[in-house]
Parts: structure tokens; sequence; C-alpha cells
């Protein structure tokens, strides 16, 4: 019976039905089942197939988009079930996402939030064209471990820089990790304005997060960014 | 009598049409219209990875139907006012009617006739050179300069300026207008120098938001009202009130309008066909509700940030050809290469992209996008070079015949889109002083030259 439940949940998030998600999830969690394997046994297995069929190209964007948000939803009610340690174990953290200001190109940030929720990340998205101020508003209320600024725009990925000197000057610095991507960032570029972290892609952003939140490093103390992605490791050091 | 809407039209439209959410947009309205139409019109699952190239000319006239539906259907969602601007059928099949079968760019013997193309048309796909990859500001007049040389490159669009006077550009701010008019300013001066003081130009690139363009485009010394205005989408079947500043603005300047955009395979319309689809809605409604004169649907694949695999192949054929085959309108597509200078790759994309693009009808190109247009300064002319010659050279080759072009081709570099190899930088991969390609460079190019020649496309 519990597998059932397990199936079932995993099933709603391939199929990104958020109705189902709480529905199932209540009925689990009533017939007596652990939360806690709600989450490693129902909706990461479901996620994790997602992703593979996204690298096929078998399933696209709007399929990861949907699966986040009936994630969120089965975990909303999931959480309260929880102990401390449990809930800090099934989010592996808080990522605010934003396009920068005078920016507005959302495919990139859509994605690398897609992403994020398939792995287990809470995702905020502050939106397109997002001011810096308000990017970091954002990651206040709603207590972010990390930051993550995409820009597909030349004149806009300047904005990333604003975001860490607006975070060095508040004295915030050390409480958000930032990370940068999109078409003109490089590594190169993570490194001059002193960002904790570079993804090329999708993927390589969610490997970013995973490692910066696993790491022992609080934000901006690392020595060098840490950068994720083919064409970054080509590039770090030029 | 009805006619196509003015723009007062559409500005009303982005006021009162019906109201919709982003997210709904995105995950419902364009997904579910999609799958919709692809189903309706037998065209899920005709992608086929052995033609790169469509040459089924059924398949390609099925999709512009379709894509001629999904426009109406959906119209464009305005991100500012969350409202859906949509256009009857009247209204787009007038637009059509009369759109522009052919435009000059530029002005006297410098310019450039762009003309509406057929498949397998001997009339030359105009070529402009490059895509909007940034310059450092000391090398942006040198490299400039050097690509509206080539005299293979019919139209200068040149590379993106992120700072100005040596202070950094910031969109939105006052520094955005500075620089828009000292890009135009420049760019003018630069195609004199180069003895081509009439060459047709795309303006501008550097602008992002609509401050960049207010100064670059129209304004006393800056891109000419025979210049091509430039106006990019945020994403696909999206416009905002900067894109109809934009289109405002060169309305008021009596410009010409190129609008481009952005199809994601993998993105809000899934799988290439359904990226295809979107591709020709998108450049369809821009006739319409943006008044363009060059219209684009541009196709680019999520996975690879690029559009020289198969899947995205095969899409830019079957819309070049869609476009080509049913309207007579000056279709605008891209090629995205990913390698960099000195790398064979990059000359490898832009034969299979460019190529494919060419010989399906469309009636101009913008590139290249070398090293993804990632990287400051890695831009040489020399590849501009190889994209007007691979843009005229492929115009009048059948499409089945670039299919085979292209199957010879992929195995080439298609391992290694993933993890392209960036080549070098401008000041690496050319001696400067001399303007010319140092020889490795030179090497490359008459090699790959000479096989793309063995294969039929004599540039």
């Amino acid at each position: 019976m519990t597998k059932q439940y397990f199936k079932r949940l995993s099933d709603a998030m391939i199929t990104g039905d958020e109705e189902e998600a709480e529905a199932c999830v209540n009925d689990a969690i009533g017939a007596g089942v652990d939360p806690i394997m709600l989450i490693n046994k129902g909706i990461q297995p479901g996620m994790d197939e997602l992703g593979e069929k996204f690298e096929t190209g078998e399933v696209f964007l709007v399929e990861l988009i949907l699966a986040g948000d009936a994630a969120k939803i089965a975990l909303n009610v999931i959480l309260p079930h929880l102990s401390d340690e449990d809930s800090r174990s099934a989010i592996k953290g808080t990522v605010v996402t934003a396009t920068m200001f005078g920016d507005n190109h959302d495919i990139g940030k859509n994605l690398v939030s897609a992403m994020l929720s398939t792995y287990g990340f809470n995702v905020v998205d502050a939106g397109i064209s997002a001011p810096v101020r308000e990017i970091i508003e954002k990651a206040e209320s709603v207590g972010a471990d990390i930051i993550a600024a995409s820009t597909l725009i030349t004149t806009s990925f300047p904005y990333q820089r604003q975001i860490i000197r607006f975070l060095n000057d508040s004295g915030l610095r050390e409480k958000y990790f930032v990370i940068v991507g999109g078409g003109p960032v490089t590594p190169a570029w993570t490194e001059e304005i002193g960002a904790d972290g570079y993804g090329r892609d999708a993927n390589d952003a969610v490997t970013l997060c995973q490692h910066l939140m696993e790491g022992d490093s609080l934000p901006g103390s690392l020595s060098e960014p840490v950068i994720i992605g083919a064409l970054g490791k080509q590039l770090i050091g030029r | 009598m009805k006619s196509k809407p003015d723009i007062l039209d559409i500005l009303q439209r982005t006021e009162t049409g019906e109201y919709c959410t982003t997210k709904e947009w995105d995950t419902k309205r364009i997904p579910g219209t999609v799958r919709k139409m692809l189903e309706k019109y037998k065209l899920s699952k005709t992608y086929a990875s052995e033609t790169p190239c469509n040459f089924d000319y059924e398949l390609a006239d099925r999709f512009y139907k379709a894509g001629f539906e999904l426009a109406l259907e959906l119209g464009y969602f305005c991100e500012d006012t969350q409202r859906i601007v949509k256009v009857d059928e009247e209204e787009l099949l007038d637009a059509l009617k009369y759109a522009k079968s052919e435009v000059f760019v530029g002005e006297g013997i410098d310019g450039t006739l762009i003309k509406s193309r057929t498949p397998a048309d001997p009339y030359p796909m105009a070529a402009a050179c490059s895509l909007g990859i940034t310059y450092s500001e000391d090398i942006y007049p040198i490299l400039t300069e050097g690509i509206a040389r080539e005299r293979a490159v019919d139209l200068l669009e040149a590379g993106s300026l992120t700072t100005i006077f040596g202070h950094e550009v910031l969109s939105g701010t006052p520094w955005e207008t500075l620089m828009g008019h000292e890009h135009g300013v420049m760019h003018r001066e630069i195609r004199r120098k180069a003895g081509r003081p009439g060459m047709g130009a795309i303006g501008s690139i550097s602008a992002v938001t609509e401050f960049g363009q207010f100064g670059a485009y129209g304004t006393p010394g800056g891109f000419l009202p025979s210049d091509l205005a430039l106006i990019l989408f945020p994403s696909e079947l999206k416009i905002d009130y900067r894109t109809l500043h934009k289109v405002i603005h060169t309305q008021n300047c009596n410009g010409i309008l190129k609008c481009d955009s952005p199809g994601m395979i993998g993105g809000m319309s899934g799988p290439p066909e359904g990226t295809t689809l979107s591709a020709i809605a998108c450049a369809l409604l821009s006739y319409p509700i943006l008044q363009t004169t060059v219209g684009g649907g541009e196709i680019y694949d999520v996975r690879y940030l690029s559009n020289v695999n198969r899947e995205g192949l095969w899409a830019l054929s079957v819309t070049s050809q869609a476009l080509s085959r049913n309207t007579h309108i000056c279709a605008h597509l891209i090629a995205n290469q990913v390698s960099g200078p000195v790398t064979a790759n990059l000359l490898y994309e832009t034969v299979t992209g460019v190529g494919v693009i060419a010989a399906s009808g469309s009636a101009m190109t913008t590139g290249p996008r070398t090293a993804g247009g990632k990287l400051n300064d890695y831009m040489t002319p020399l590849e501009c070079r190889f994209v007007g010659e691979v843009s005229h050279a492929a115009s009048g080759i059948e499409p089945e015949q670039m299919n085979e072009i292209c199957k010879a081709i992929l195995p080439k570099y298609e391992d290694s889109i993933k993890t392209p190899d960036i080549g070098k930088p401008f000041q690496e991969a050319y001696d400067i002083d001399l303007m010319e390609p140092i020889p490795e460079w030179e090497d490359i190019y008459l090699r790959v030259k000479e096989e793309t020649d063995e294969l039929g496309i004599s540039c």
C-alpha cells in the first residue's frame, strides 16, 4: 500500500499535477506513511526521471516548471510533519532566482529555477528585469541561502556586480552565496566581481548550488569562485 | 474595408486584450495550443535526424498552415500589461499581402537589395555581420572596420559595446542613451573609413532597452532611416513596452524595422516541431502587430545554446521553407555557431547553419555567433567573410542537396557542440597591424573552403 503512495506521488511529479500531489501526500500522511519517505521515494524519483528525460529531449521546460510547482505544494504539506533535522535534509536550500534589471529574457532563469526545484531546492523567483534592491529584499524576506543572478544582455550583467557591492555595503555579504550565469557571463567575470560561483547551464547551476550548500565555506569567503561547466574549465585562469 | 491594424490599434489592444498571467501563458497557452496544432495537422514526430535539412515541401506547407492558425489563436503576450494582443484572420492576411517583398537597405552603390526568396532561389541571401558579440571599446573600431572591409559582407551589424569612454554601461541608465549615440556615430564613421559609406547597417545591437535605440537610431550622425532598426523580443511570442517603444521610434524616424523573436527547442513550445510552429507564428505576427519589414522567428536549442545541431538545423529549414514558400515576406533567420576563431568547427557550423537557411529560401541572415556569442572579442573578420560567402554560394542549392552536405559535415562537429573549442580572441587570431588572419587561421579557412567546394557550395 505504501509503495502505491510513492508511485502515485512520483507520477504526480511527472505529470506536474499539483492537486494530485497535494491529495496524495494528505492521503499518505493520513495512512501513517513516514513523511520523509514521501520525499525520498515519491517526489525525488519522479524528479530524477524528469531530469533525465529533459536531457534526452523527451520532456521540456514546461514539464519541469509544472513538476517544480507540484513538488512545492507537496512539500508544503510534508514539512510540518518532519523533525527539524529531517526538514533541513529535505530542503537542499532556498534560492532566489532573478534576471537582472534591463533584461526581460526569462527562459534561462526559468530553466534554472525548474531544474533547482527538480533537485530539491526551494526556489523563489524574483522575476525578470529585477532591480538589485528588490532581489536582495526578496532574499531577506524568504531567508534565502543563495542568490542566482542571470542575464543574457551585455549591459545588464554589470548589475550582477551591483548585487555584490550592495551586499558588501549593507553588511549582508556573509548571508548569501551569489552565483551568476547567462549568455555574456564568464568565469573571468565571476571572479572579477567577487561572486561565489558560475554555472554554464541549468544542470551546472544545480551542481553548483549543491556544492555550495554541502560545503563549509561562508558566502563571500571563497578564495576563488566555484566554476562549473565545460566552457568555464577552459577559461578559468585566463 | 478592413485593413491591417495600425500601431494605435495595437497599443489599445495591449490595454484591452484578454488578461492572462505569465504563468498561464508559459505553461498552458503556448504548450497547449502548440500541442493542439501539432496533432490537428499531424506534425508530431515529423523531425528525423537523418534529414537535418528538410526537403519535403508538403511538410513545410503543412507547418505553415498550422503556424498561421497558431498565430491567430495565440497572438502575442504583452508582459507589461499581462494582456494578449491578437489579430483576426483578415488582419493577418492583409498585413502579409501588403508586406514588402523587397527592401533596399543602405544608400547608393554600397546599399543592398534584400529580396523575398524561395527555396533553391539563386538570388543571393543577404548576409549581415556579425551578431552582437561584445567587443572591447578599443578593439571595436578596428574589428568592425575589418568586418566592413570584407566585400562578401552585405550589411554591417557588428558587436556590442559594454563600456563607453571607459565607463561601464548599465541598461536603462543615461549611460545607455549616451552609449547608443556613440555607437551609432562610430558605426557610420567606420563604414565611411572602410570605403563603404552607404553600406546598410542594423542598429543598434548595443541598445538593450529603448534608451539605447533612442540614442542610436535616427539621431544626427547615428544610424540612418535607410538602415534596419533592430527590435528583439524578450521571449518567444512575448512583447513588452520596450519592443513597442522601439517600433514607434522607428516609425517616427521613417525607418525600416527588423524584428526577431527567439523560439527555444526544449522551451515553452517543446520539441523541434513545436518550436518550428512557434517560430512561424512569431514571424507572421510581427507583420500586423509590429508593422515590420523584415521578420524572423529564430530558433535555439536550450540544451546546446545553439541551433547547428540536427534538431536546430531541421527546424531552421522547415521554418524558412514554410515562410518562403507561402508568403512574399523578407524572412530572416540566424545560425548560432558555438566554436571560436581559428577552429575548423566554426566554419563547418557556418556551412550547415547558413547553408540550410540560404537553401531554404530566407531573404537574409545575420551572423556569425562566434564562440556562442559568450566571449568578449572572440570574433574575426575572416569568419564574417565566410558567412557572406556561404550565404551567397548556398543560394540556389536545392534543400535535398543541402541535406546531403549537412550529413557529410555534421559528424565532424556534432559531438563537441556541448563542449566547443573556443579558439582564440581577435587579438591572437589576427595580425592587427596588417589586418590579416594569422597563417594558421588562414590555412584552416582555405582547407574548409576547399572541402565545401567539393561538397557543392562554391564560395
